[in-house]
């Protein structure tokens, strides 16, 4: 034996005992035992709407099939032969003009848009004893479609052998395994979203991707917000040990929420939900933490309370002080009926999960309703709650922007369920807006809404409030007011009390070019109390008494606020209306010419301008 | 040519030298390759085993004890038939209501049972008090804070529901709403387990579970850390346990208890299929099994509100797999 291959044999061995004592031992010791890696879900919302998504291949492809299938009168658009054997292609052909099958594809006259999901042979598990008593000597197959209208599925049994339907079940709010059709599409979307992009740092490529195990995932978890079909293709990042889950709503055809987890078990959870997702997002970025704004000269924090909705706080323009807080605390919500005489009071009533107030008036009338207080998702005792965040938006047609929060009851826009938008719009001259809108739907006609406007003007330590009737009057003591003729335009003011610098009030009568028709409000002076809303309100008032908006009760002691912190409550009362053509305050679903639902909106907005003092005429 | 003669011998030359250390290169590149294939698929190895689970707690075999529970005594008195269906929905009564005859058609539901507004669930003794713990319910009132720090009883003799006591460190707000929130009987050393969750926010689980001696009105113990939705007693061929469900996440625990102490952490046992589901009531159903009702809970007043958003469970504990099985029921 050489010297060289004594060398050879030395290094082998040496080598081998080497990577042996490397695969053996743990690296880290005692900590590479079993846990899990503590990874930091971060959560980031949906920016674009489904419109983006329109021109990929796949989706264009499907909207153009359905639309056809639509137009032809048809209601389900079936699988395609490549997605079936010779048995799937009789199955689907016979249950496409089975009566029992396809009956819950009109509402009216309307077509409802379905899918069949998937034709195959059909499992005992899925059977009933005397179907599985038939298929035992007969070839069947089973089929599944969704009604992405009523979100339900249908299951269909078929004897392929005798050509016959066996059993058609019908599962409310049941959702099936998706279509490959299906799920190639929610990878094209995934694959497209600039959100996902933004997040991965690349434009992902489809081996990126995992589906895998996401249908069984998420096969009982409709996006709660609305009962979508959605599913969540994954990007994993193996060396960060983390993966992106993108939750894709098939109904809509877009991306809607995304969040990052572990590769672990118990770090990516059962089931994700977009609920789930934006209430993290909205608690961790907007409820736990301030938000900071400056744009246009206009300084500002802003944050989501407890139950006051949106607040801003410590706004400045120019550098000049403005506001100390703005919010809406609450929507009074009142309904008139007549018949008091035959209202049961003994107990109480709830109608979608409210309490119920009742006020018996005159005229055998009597109001009902409840208070809708806005906030934070999680620790809060809001009841509606925020959709994505605060969102700053330009505005339309005029110099500035507006900075916005939408809060839904989850199952807006059906009866009894509210949206309402707090809305601040802040003008290039230095005015500014602050604005209530109802978007509906409520629980019927003569509904009168109330939104509770608490405005901490910080024009200076000492203020004064006054309200003009051919002149200008100073309020020496707290005070309210509904004086607010359409022909004066600025009734109000509050100015600095040794000058005048300071804000005109002008009250909303229509003629901010949003369709509103006016604001109907009281004017509230009070003075500064930090109890008395500078921290969250708890609910002010009642929801029906209209004779008591809830402020009242701040001015029994008729305190003197000339030259004071003074607080300004403004409550506008709006009555809805859902009279075809001149609907207000209301929204509605309707039946769209593609077989989907689209949701109509009346908002009704309501809302002071506050105007500087030296600009008024420009 | 002399120059290609010379070049031949070169190559002749580094071919024979070559040839005598190719053993070495070889081996070398064979560790080379080895290495490599050896830390990649341990590097792969490693990312699996970050993320396998630790074997769950188990408590063994179970059975359904018979209870100390006993029916309040003033039913007797009214001449009111059993059963009797307790009623804590809220939906047509408030506070608390007693359903009874055929198909429970009959309520019983004095004005006093609704004065302190709404209960989320209540514990039977061996005398047929009632022991009930508050929920904050949709609209928040002046007093429904300071409503979440008592417990309450339903007199057994009486039917009188009144305060039975008020743990002043308990103090809800518009931040968390919730105070007391669940509670169980012992039958054996006749004490109450009580959970609270008032201190928790959305980063902190600072929830208290409170030992108390119904007799003397006295806090035996509290165990601090955990935010406890539902709580039942169990006993097993392993022993005795306290059953959790968690109002931070989907997980059912246990903590043993030993001597009416409790361990030192509760133990999971397992989890919900959905992330959003927490576990409101656990019932003891059969021979190693459980029913569980499941709710969102977020700690606000929204998640009360959907009767369809309830899911029940039977979670089914397999001996022979040492493992838990869960079923919807």
């Amino acid at each position: 034996m050489t010297k060289e291959i004594r060398i050879s044999i030395a290094i082998l061995i040496l080598g081998a005992i080497s990577l042996g004592i490397y695969w053996f031992i743990p690296v880290g010791g005692s900590q590479a035992i079993a846990t899990e890696k503590n990874i930091k879900e971060r959560i980031f919302l949906a920016q674009y709407e489904a419109e983006v998504y329109q021109n990929i291949p796949e989706v264009k492809s499907y909207l153009k099939d359905l639309n056809i299938i639509i137009q032809s009168g048809k209601s389900i658009l079936p699988l395609s032969n490549s997605e079936l054997d010779k048995n799937g292609i009789k199955v689907q052909h016979l249950l496409l003009t089975d009566t029992g099958f396809i009956e819950d594809g009109k509402q009216g006259d309307k077509l409802l848009h379905n899918d069949m999901m998937r034709i195959l042979p059909s499992i005992v598990s899925t059977l009933d004893s005397s179907t599985a008593q038939i298929c035992k000597t007969t070839t069947c197959y089973t089929a599944e479609k969704y009604n992405f209208v009523t979100n339900a599925t249908t299951r269909a049994t078929v004897d392929v052998d005798n050509n016959k339907v066996l059993k058609v079940q019908r599962f409310p709010n049941m959702q099936p395994d998706i279509s490959l059709r299906l799920k190639r599409m929610a990878q094209a979307i995934a694959l497209n979203a600039p959100e996902v992009k933004k997040e991965l740092g690349k434009t992902p490529a489809k081996k990126d991707m995992s589906m895998a195990n996401v249908r069984s995932a998420l096969k009982e978890s409709p996006c709660e917000q609305s009962a979508h079909l959605c599913v969540a293709p994954t990007f994993a990042d193996h060396e960060k040990e983390q993966v992106l889950w993108a939750i894709i709503d098939l109904t809509e055809l877009k991306l809607s929420a995304a969040k990052w987890a572990g590769l672990g078990k118990t770090t990516t959870p059962a089931c994700i939900s977009e609920r789930t997702l934006q209430n993290k997002f909205i608690m961790e970025n907007y409820c736990r933490q301030d938000s900071y704004l400056d744009r246009n000269g206009w300084k500002m924090t802003y944050r989501l309370t407890g139950s006051d909705g949106l607040e801003i706080r410590d706004v400045s323009f120019n550098g000049e002080p403005v506001l100390t807080s703005a919010k809406t605390v609450d929507w009074h919500v009142s309904y008139q009926q007549k018949g008091a005489d035959q209202l049961d009071t003994s107990g109480e009533t709830y109608i979608a999960g409210r309490r119920v107030e009742y006020i018996v008036g005159e005229d055998n009338k009597y109001q009902f309703g409840y208070n809708d207080a806005m906030g934070c998702p999680m620790f809060s005792t809001s009841v509606v709650l925020p959709f994505n965040g605060p969102l700053i938006k330009p505005l339309k047609g005029q110099s500035g922007f507006a900075l916005t929060q939408d809060f839904r009851n989850p199952k807006w826009p059906m009866a009894c369920n509210y949206r309402y938008e707090n809305r601040f719009e802040f003008y290039d001259d230095g005015s500014f807006r602050i604005l209530a809108i109802n978007k509906g739907r409520g629980c019927g006609i003569n509904a009168i809404y109330r939104p509770i406007m608490r405005i901490d003007m910080a024009v200076s330590d000492e203020q004064v409030f006054s309200s003009y009737d051919n002149q200008w009057s100073v309020w020496e003591k707290e005070n309210s007011s509904t004086a607010m003729p359409k022909n004066i335009q600025y009734p109000f003011k509050v100015t600095e009390k040794n000058t005048n610098k300071g804000y005109y009030i002008e009250p909303n009568h229509g003629q901010f070019s949003d369709q509103s028709r006016g604001d109907h409000a009281t004017i509230y002076a009070t003075k500064f109390n930090p109890e008395e809303g500078d921290q969250d309100l708890l609910t002010l008032g009642s929801c029906c008494d209209l004779k008591d908006d809830g402020v009242y009760r701040y001015l029994e002691n008729k305190e003197n606020i000339n030259g004071e912190n003074i607080v300004l409550w403004y409550v506008p009362r709006v009555k809805n209306d859902a009279t075809e053509g001149s609907e207000y305050c209301w929204a509605d679903t309707v039946l769209g010419d593609d077989g989907n639902l689209e949701v109509k909106e009346w908002p009704c907005s309501v809302g002071p301008k506050f105007v500087p003092i030296g600009l008024e005429g420009q | 040519m002399a120059m290609l003669g010379r070049s031949k011998i070169c190559a002749y030359w580094v071919g024979r030298t070559m040839k005598k250390y190719f053993p070495i290169i070889g081996s070398i590149i064979v560790v080379t390759v080895a290495s490599y294939f050896v830390v990649t698929t341990k590097g792969k190895e490693k990312a699996k085993t970050k993320t396998v689970k630790i074997a769950p707690e188990n408590i063994g075999k179970f059975s359904r004890q018979r209870s100390c529970a006993r029916p309040p005594r003033f039913l007797r008195k009214s001449n009111i038939p059993q059963p009797v269906l307790i009623d804590l929905s809220q939906q047509r009564f408030k506070g608390l209501a007693m359903h009874y005859g055929k198909n429970y058609e009959k309520s019983l539901h004095p004005d006093l049972w609704g004065k302190y507004e709404h209960f989320s669930t209540y514990t039977v003794d061996e005398y047929g008090n009632l022991y009930l713990v508050p929920m904050p319910f949709i609209s928040i009132n002046e007093n429904t804070f300071d409503l979440q720090k008592n417990i309450y009883k339903l007199n057994s003799e009486t039917g009188d529901l009144e305060i039975f006591m008020h743990l002043e460190d308990v103090r809800a707000s518009s931040n968390n709403p919730y105070g007391l929130n669940s509670i169980a009987y012992d039958c054996d050393d006749k004490t109450l387990w009580v959970s609270a969750v008032d201190e928790s926010d959305y980063k902190n689980q600072k929830g208290v579970i409170y030992h108390i001696d119904p007799v003397n009105k006295s806090i035996l113990d509290t165990i601090e850390g955990f935010d406890v939705l539902s709580m039942a007693i169990i006993k097993s061929e392993k022993g005795k346990y306290l059953l959790l469900g968690s109002a931070r996440d989907n997980g059912l625990y246990s903590y043993k208890m030993n001597s009416n102490i409790l361990d030192q952490k509760p133990k999971k046992l397992f989890s919900l299929p959905s992330a959003n589901q927490h576990i409101r009531k656990i019932k003891i159903k059969g021979n190693n099994q459980l029913e569980l009702q499941a709710i969102p809970f977020t700690y606000s007043l929204i998640s009360q509100t959907e009767k369809k958003h309830r899911v029940f469970y039977n979670a089914i504990w397999i001996d022979t797999l040492r493992k838990w099985k869960l079923n919807s029921a």
